[in-house]
C-alpha cells in the first residue's frame, strides 16, 4: 500500500471503510472533485426522469436523486444509497437533456463509489454476481472474456449460446488476428501491462478496497499477483 | 439549412423537437470551454506532454456538436481493443482491421493495453477517479511511445476517456496524483489531442470504404442505434453534420449507412438507451430484456420495418442481440440481426461472412439478411467449419495481421 497520503477530494479514503454515519457520507459525496462538474442547481423541472429508462421500469427518478442530495437530508440520501441509486443504467440521458447541465447520472456514480467503499450493506448482495467481471479486471484489466459466455449462466440468451463455448479455443483460433486468439482474457495482455497495473491498482487503494469488502476474492487476486510479479522480476 | 436526399429519408420525430430546443440551445449559449485549448496551454507551460495528431496520421477534419473542428486521425492507429468486443463480438476488430489492409493504411494492435475498466466501474462502483484516470493515461502513454495514435474501439472507453482527459485538464490535484502514479510505473504523463472513436474514422473514410461496396445495399432497411456513451457523455466532443438529420444527431454510423446506399429508417426511440445499464445486463436482467425488446426492436421493427439494427458500441450489440430469444415468452417474435457499422460495411464491401466478420457469434437470426444482400453465407459456413476441423488438425491459423515480435513481450 502507498504511504503517500489520501487527498479526500481525489478518491476515498480506505480507512473510512465501514464508516456509514449519514453526515459522513453525504460529505464524502460532497467533497468529490467530480460533484462541482455535475450538479450546477437543480429547477426540480424533471426532464431528466422524463427521459430515463430506469424511470420507466423501476421507482427511480433521477430528479428525485439530484433534491434529495441538494436538501441535504443526509439520511435521505444514505437510504438512497442502498438501493434506490442502483437502478440507474448509467446512460446519461439526464445529463444530455438537462438544461442545468447538470449530470444525475454522475452523481449517482459518486454516490455508488462512496457507498461501496463504506461497506454499505447492499454492496455485498448487489456486488455478489460481479465476482467474474471482479476477478478479470484486477487480475488482467480485462472485463469480459471469451469463456465468460456460458450457457450456464446465460439460459436466456436462447439455443445459439452453447455454440460460443464449445470448442472454443479452436473457435478463438480461427479468428484471425493474433491477439485475440486466446480463451481466458478478450486478447493476449502481456505481464508487464498486468503488472504496471498491480501498481496501480495498488496506489489507487482499489486492492485495499476489494481485501474489504471482499477478502475470499482478494485473496485470489492476491497470489496471481504475486505469481505474475515474481515472474516479471525474474526476467528483468 | 442544408438539405439533402438524407434528410427526406428520415421523418422528424418528437425527440428532434426535444434535442433542438432544450440541449442545443443551452449549449450553444453557454458553451463549456474547449479543453484542447486548456490542454495546449498546459502543454506550453510544460504541465503536461501531448499525443500530436501529426501528418502521418493523414487527419481530416470534421465539425462536432458545437461548430468546433475536430481533426480524426486515419493513419498510424493504435488499436484500443474493447474487451467486449474481442471477448464476445470478435468480428467487430477484425471488421476495422481487414478494412485498415484494403486501404493500405498502418496500424499496431499489440498486447500492452488493458482495458479502460469503465464497464466495471460504471456497474459497480468498485474503483475511483484516479484508478480510471491511471488506466487512461498508461494506455495513452503506451501508444504515445509506440508512435502510433490511439483509436478507441469501445464507446464506453471513448466516453470514459473523454471524461478522464477533460478532469485532467481541468484539476492540477488529479494531474499530480496521476503523474506519481506513472512515475512508479515508469511512464509519464500524457494527453491526446483528441479522443477518438473508430466510428468517427469510420465516418471520416466513408467514401473510401463505400467505393468498395460490391453487394447492393439499396434494398435494406438499416435502423440505427447510437450509443450513450460515444454521445451523452461529453456531448460537445461528438461529430453533427448538417446533412445528417440536419445536424441535429450524432453523424457518424449514419452516414456510413447511407454511403453504402443502405436506407436508414427513422424510429420514434431512437435516443432512448438499449437497456445495457452497465450491471443491469448481469443483475437486473429483466430491465435489460424489457427495455431492449419494448423501447428498440419492436419499434425498430414495427414502425422503420427494419431489416437489421445497426449499433456502434459493445454493451448495445450484446444487448440487443441477445435479448430477442427471451422474448418469444412473451410473443415478441422478432428476429432482427444486429451488428456494428463495421460489420454491415465489411458484409456490404464482400469480406467473408464466417471468418472475417465472425457474424456465427451473433444470436439473433442474420441468415435473411445475408440472403436479402446477395451474400453467400452457406458456401462461407461450410469453408469454415472446414477450416476449423484444419485447425484441430495442427494447421496454423491464418492471420489478418500479426503484431511485430517486440511489441508482444509475453514471456
Amino acid at each position: 500500500m502507498s504511504e503517500e497520503a489520501v487527498m479526500p477530494h481525489l478518491r476515498l479514503d480506505p480507512d473510512d471503510v465501514g464508516d456509514q454515519d449519514a453526515e459522513s457520507l453525504l460529505q464524502a459525496i460532497k467533497s468529490d472533485l467530480r460533484y462541482e462538474e455535475v450538479i450546477h442547481g437543480c429547477l426540480n423541472c424533471g426532464v431528466c426522469s422524463g427521459s430515463c429508462p430506469s424511470h420507466r421500469f423501476f421507482d427511480y427518478s433521477p430528479r428525485i436523486v439530484v433534491q434529495t442530495v441538494l436538501s441535504g437530508d443526509a439520511q435521505a440520501v444514505k437510504d438512497m444509497m442502498d438501493e434506490y441509486i442502483w437502478a440507474c443504467a448509467q446512460c446519461y440521458t439526464c445529463a444530455m437533456r438537462c438544461p442545468f447541465h447538470n449530470s444525475p447520472g454522475g452523481l449517482v456514480m459518486i454516490m455508488r463509489e462512496v457507498a461501496v467503499w463504506r461497506g454499505m450493506e447492499a454492496v455485498h448482495r448487489l456486488l455478489k454476481p460481479y465476482g467474474r467481471v471482479l476477478l478479470k479486471v484486477l487480475s488482467i484489466g480485462n472485463q469480459l472474456t471469451p469463456d465468460m459466455i456460458q450457457p450456464d449462466f446465460f439460459p436466456d440468451w436462447g439455443p445459439k449460446i452453447p455454440w460460443s463455448s464449445t470448442d472454443l479455443a479452436i473457435k478463438r483460433k480461427a479468428i484471425p488476428v493474433y491477439t485475440l486468439q486466446v480463451t481466458t482474457s478478450a486478447w493476449r495482455v502481456s505481464p508487464e501491462t498486468s503488472y504496471e497495473l498491480y501498481t496501480i491498482y495498488e496506489e489507487t487503494g482499489v486492492f485495499r478496497l476489494i481485501e474489504q469488502i471482499d477478502p475470499n476474492l482478494y485473496e485470489v487476486v492476491s497470489d496471481m499477483v504475486e505469481d505474475l510479479r515474481d515472474m516479471v522480476e525474474s526476467t528483468r | 439549412m442544408a438539405t439533402s436526399p438524407i434528410s427526406d429519408k428520415v421523418r422528424t420525430s418528437g425527440w428532434e423537437f426535444v434535442t433542438k430546443t432544450v440541449d442545443k440551445r443551452a449549449l450553444m449559449k453557454a458553451q463549456p470551454k474547449d479543453p484542447r485549448e486548456e490542454l495546449a496551454e498546459l502543454e506550453a507551460k510544460g504541465e503536461v506532454k501531448v499525443i500530436h495528431i501529426t501528418e502521418e496520421n493523414r487527419p481530416i477534419e470534421v465539425e462536432t456538436l458545437l461548430g468546433r473542428t475536430k481533426r480524426i486521425p486515419t493513419n498510424k492507429l493504435w488499436h484500443h481493443k474493447s474487451c467486449g468486443q474481442c471477448g464476445n463480438i470478435p468480428g467487430y476488430p477484425t471488421s476495422i482491421m481487414w478494412f485498415m489492409n484494403k486501404l493500405g493504411l498502418e496500424y499496431l494492435d499489440e498486447t500492452h493495453q488493458t482495458s479502460c475498466t469503465a464497464w466495471n466501474y460504471h456497474g459497480s462502483g468498485t474503483s475511483n477517479l484516479v484508478a480510471l484516470a491511471s488506466v487512461a493515461v498508461r494506455n495513452w502513454h503506451r501508444a504515445y511511445e509506440t508512435g502510433y495514435y490511439p483509436l478507441i474501439h469501445c464507446g464506453t472507453s471513448f466516453g470514459n476517456y473523454k471524461e478522464m482527459r477533460n478532469l485532467l485538464i481541468e484539476h492540477k490535484d488529479l494531474r499530480d496524483e496521476v503523474r506519481r502514479i506513472m512515475n512508479k510505473v515508469g511512464r509519464e504523463l500524457v494527453i491526446p489531442e483528441e479522443i477518438v472513436h473508430y466510428s468517427e474514422w469510420l465516418h471520416v473514410l466513408r467514401d473510401k470504404i463505400a467505393a468498395l461496396k460490391v453487394h447492393d445495399v439499396s434494398h435494406i432497411v438499416t435502423t440505427v442505434h447510437p450509443a450513450c456513451h460515444v454521445w451523452k457523455l461529453v456531448p460537445e466532443d461528438v461529430i453533427y453534420d448538417p446533412n445528417i438529420y440536419g445536424g441535429e444527431r450524432p453523424a457518424p454510423t449514419t452516414a456510413i449507412l447511407l454511403a453504402l446506399g443502405a436506407q436508414v429508417a427513422d424510429y420514434s426511440t431512437w435516443y432512448d438507451c438499449c437497456g445495457f445499464g452497465f450491471r443491469h445486463i448481469l443483475t437486473e436482467r429483466e430491465f435489460s430484456r424489457s427495455f431492449s425488446l419494448e423501447r428498440k426492436i419492436k419499434v425498430m421493427v414495427e414502425e422503420a420495418h427494419s431489416d437489421v439494427a445497426i449499433t456502434q458500441d459493445t454493451g448495445c450489440t450484446t444487448t440487443l442481440d441477445k435479448n430477442q430469444w427471451i422474448g418469444k415468452a412473451h410473443g415478441y417474435n422478432y428476429e432482427l440481426p444486429v451488428m456494428a457499422d463495421v460489420q454491415f460495411a465489411a458484409l456490404a464491401a464482400g469480406a467473408d461472412p464466417y471468418k472475417v466478420v465472425q457474424i456465427q457469434w451473433h444470436t439473433s437470426g442474420w441468415e435473411k439478411l445475408l440472403d436479402k444482400m446477395g451474400i453467400d453465407w452457406r458456401t462461407s459456413k461450410a469453408q469454415y467449419e472446414a477450416y476449423l476441423e484444419e485447425l484441430k488438425a495442427g494447421r496454423e491459423p491464418e492471420q489478418l495481421y500479426v503484431p511485430p515480435l517486440e511489441s508482444l513481450n509475453l514471456h
